[in-house]
């Protein structure tokens, strides 16, 4: 490395300054417009906020989703000693950190339960089919499995950023060590708590049916949509002059290549849990395909096909497409949009049964992501947006693909 | 000892530095000089050298993608063929090219034929398989896995001349220049 000039931290800004109070005002405003806005989009369905509470399950997974995927990212760079991310991690350990609020933003879910999960109509609850597992979809245990999962969540993201944050100051090595060793059990518990609340949130949305794989299904998009976050906010804090020369061609180049890999991973995961089912053809099981693939839902679906996997795995697969910026902001936006999608087809069916365009939803999509994205802010203000003293600074700083 | 293997035609000509950065230098010096048979051999990977040696990014991805969608489409058309074609076979039910249960057979035959282009196919811009090679024999060159740096333009470079180029190498700063010979058998 004789000859390539090392970046510092000297080289750029790393902090937000009086940039943070500006983005997280305008960030909080927009979020509350976005949520008054669908709420009078919701009401004035009439359907006694059906809609709505549909769409605000949708969003709620969708954000959730990203926080968790930061999370679970956080815990793999440590469980493999990994430093190319040391220079961006704080990033994620903000956007992990902001659980307490979508603890919060659980709420209204569990409110609104009534109008969305087939398991809360008395009907169903009585019937045959649903005699095992009444025990375990009723209100009470829901509301207790989100507390719990909301504890480990929280629990792990927040150690996660205090400990870093605390690390600036201090340098101490055994932070990082500590880390390292809890990791393992960080990922576990956290993972399994996720799979747990895909099950909660999204698929007992119809409680007969069930696939095994849902949990990986919903983790495989959401870290995509995590990865393409990531992207498009480090790109943002560079075109206002901040992570400049530190974060290079190198790191997008990973990003891209995490991007690309759980694109794939996520079209393999969808693949599978359908192949199975259509293979199968057992009435109970394809019946979730089933009211997917009619009255347009199947076009829907087809083009999350395309929109999610095909065209950003081809998009993404070749390495000029990863260290180009327009390239990879392009497939960042392409992926946020396409994954929502996803989510869109896999929940707005048991909603209505014909394709339906849900205004509350592109609504709240804004509304709980300028609520997300203001908490980001606030957490992020105060603090260096690198951590500053990780004993893996230096190597992330040098780091090169081979 | 054995005898001393017979020495034939000039192979190449070759210097070593003592230091990364000599060697980095000397690289930019012999890629700025427009050689283009040549090459660089260092004991550990030297970040920022493939520009320094000017090195063009591979052809290895497009035959690795030329393979992929080879294995693909093959895998659709033996499927096609076999079980809808040429002995036509209900399988539970499904229809005799049902392309949810051909995908993870396209899929497979995607991912070995790109891994059998991407093997194969770096041997072949490699010159490889080959036994052996004339630096291998050179006594100096050994260190060349420890601890000395070695630049080495090859006699078939169109800009080689056995003069200019010991002069030029020798302007490199490195310590002696040496002369390569091919090995001749028996």
């Amino acid at each position: 490395m004789a000859h390539t000039h090392v970046p510092t931290l000297q080289d750029t800004r790393t902090t937000l300054d009086g940039l943070g109070p500006r983005v997280f005002g305008a960030s909080l405003a927009i979020g509350i417009v976005g949520m008054l806005a669908a709420f009078g989009l919701g009401s004035a369905q009439g359907d006694n906020l059906k809609q709505f509470a549909f769409a605000y399950v949708l969003n709620f997974a969708f954000f959730l989703g990203i926080s968790l995927g930061a999370l679970i990212f956080i815990g793999i760079m440590y469980v493999t000693r990994a430093s190319w991310n040391v220079v961006i991690r704080r990033l994620a350990e903000v956007m992990a950190a902001v659980t307490p609020l979508l603890a919060l933003l659980a709420i209204p879910v569990i409110m609104l339960a009534g109008r969305v999960y087939g398991w809360m109509d008395p009907e169903v609850a009585r019937s045959h089919a649903m005699a095992h597992k009444a025990g375990y979809l009723n209100q009470g245990a829901f509301t207790l499995r989100w507390v719990i999962y909301f504890v480990v969540w929280t629990g792990y993201a927040m150690f996660y950023w205090r400990s870093s944050v605390a690390q600036d100051k201090t340098g101490d090595l055994k932070i990082t060590r500590r880390f390292e060793n809890l990791s393992g059990f960080a990922l576990m518990a956290s993972g399994i708590c996720l799979a747990l609340a895909s099950f909660d949130l999204v698929m007992s949305i119809d409680p007969l049916w069930a696939s095994t794989m849902f949990g990986v299904y919903y983790f495989s998009g959401s870290f995509v949509s995590f990865f393409a976050v990531l992207t498009l906010v480090t790109m943002g804090l560079q075109n206002t002059g901040r992570l400049t020369r530190i974060v290079s061609a190198e790191h997008f180049h990973d990003y891209g290549k995490l991007m690309f890999g759980f694109t794939f991973f996520w079209g393999y995961i969808a693949y599978s849990q359908y192949m199975l089912y259509w293979y199968a053809n057992i009435p109970e099981e394809t019946a979730w395909y089933l009211l997917r693939s009619t009255n347009g839902w199947g076009s829907v679906g087809l083009a999350t096909l395309f929109c999610t996997f095909a065209l950003p795995f081809c998009g993404l697969i070749s390495r000029w497409a990863k260290r180009n910026r327009k390239v990879m902001a392009f497939w960042a936006v392409w992926i946020i949009v396409a994954q929502w999608l996803n989510l869109y087809w896999v929940i707005m069916p048991e909603y209505s049964e014909h394709a339906v365009f849900s205004p509350a939803a592109v609504a709240l999509f804004v509304g709980i992501g300028g609520l997300w994205f203001a908490g980001v802010t606030r957490l992020a203000m105060g603090n260096s947006l690198v951590p500053t003293r990780d004993p893996r600074l230096e190597e992330s700083l040098r780091f090169e693909n081979a | 000892m054995s005898a001393t293997p017979r020495h034939g035609a000039l192979h190449a000509l070759m210097t070593d530095f003592e230091s990364p950065s000599q060697f980095m230098h000397a690289c930019e010096k012999v890629r700025d000089a427009g050689f283009r048979h040549w090459d660089a051999h260092s004991p550990f990977p030297v970040h920022g050298l493939d520009d320094a040696m000017g090195i063009r990014g591979t052809r290895l991805p497009w035959i690795v993608l030329v393979g992929g969608i080879t294995g693909f489409s093959a895998a659709l058309l033996m499927q096609w063929w076999m079980n809808a074609v040429d002995y036509p076979y209900v399988i539970s039910g499904k229809p005799l090219l049902g392309l949810p249960a051909n995908f993870p057979v396209m899929f497979e035959l995607t991912v070995l034929f790109s891994a059998f282009a991407c093997f194969f196919g770096m041997w072949g811009l490699n010159g490889m398989p080959r036994l052996h090679h004339p630096l291998l024999a050179n006594d100096r060159f050994r260190r060349a896995s420890q601890d000395r740096f070695y630049v080495v333009i090859e006699a078939r470079d169109p800009k080689f001349d056995s003069e200019k180029t010991r002069a030029f190498l020798a302007s490199l700063g490195g310590a002696a220049v040496e002369e390569v010979r091919e090995i001749v058998e028996g």
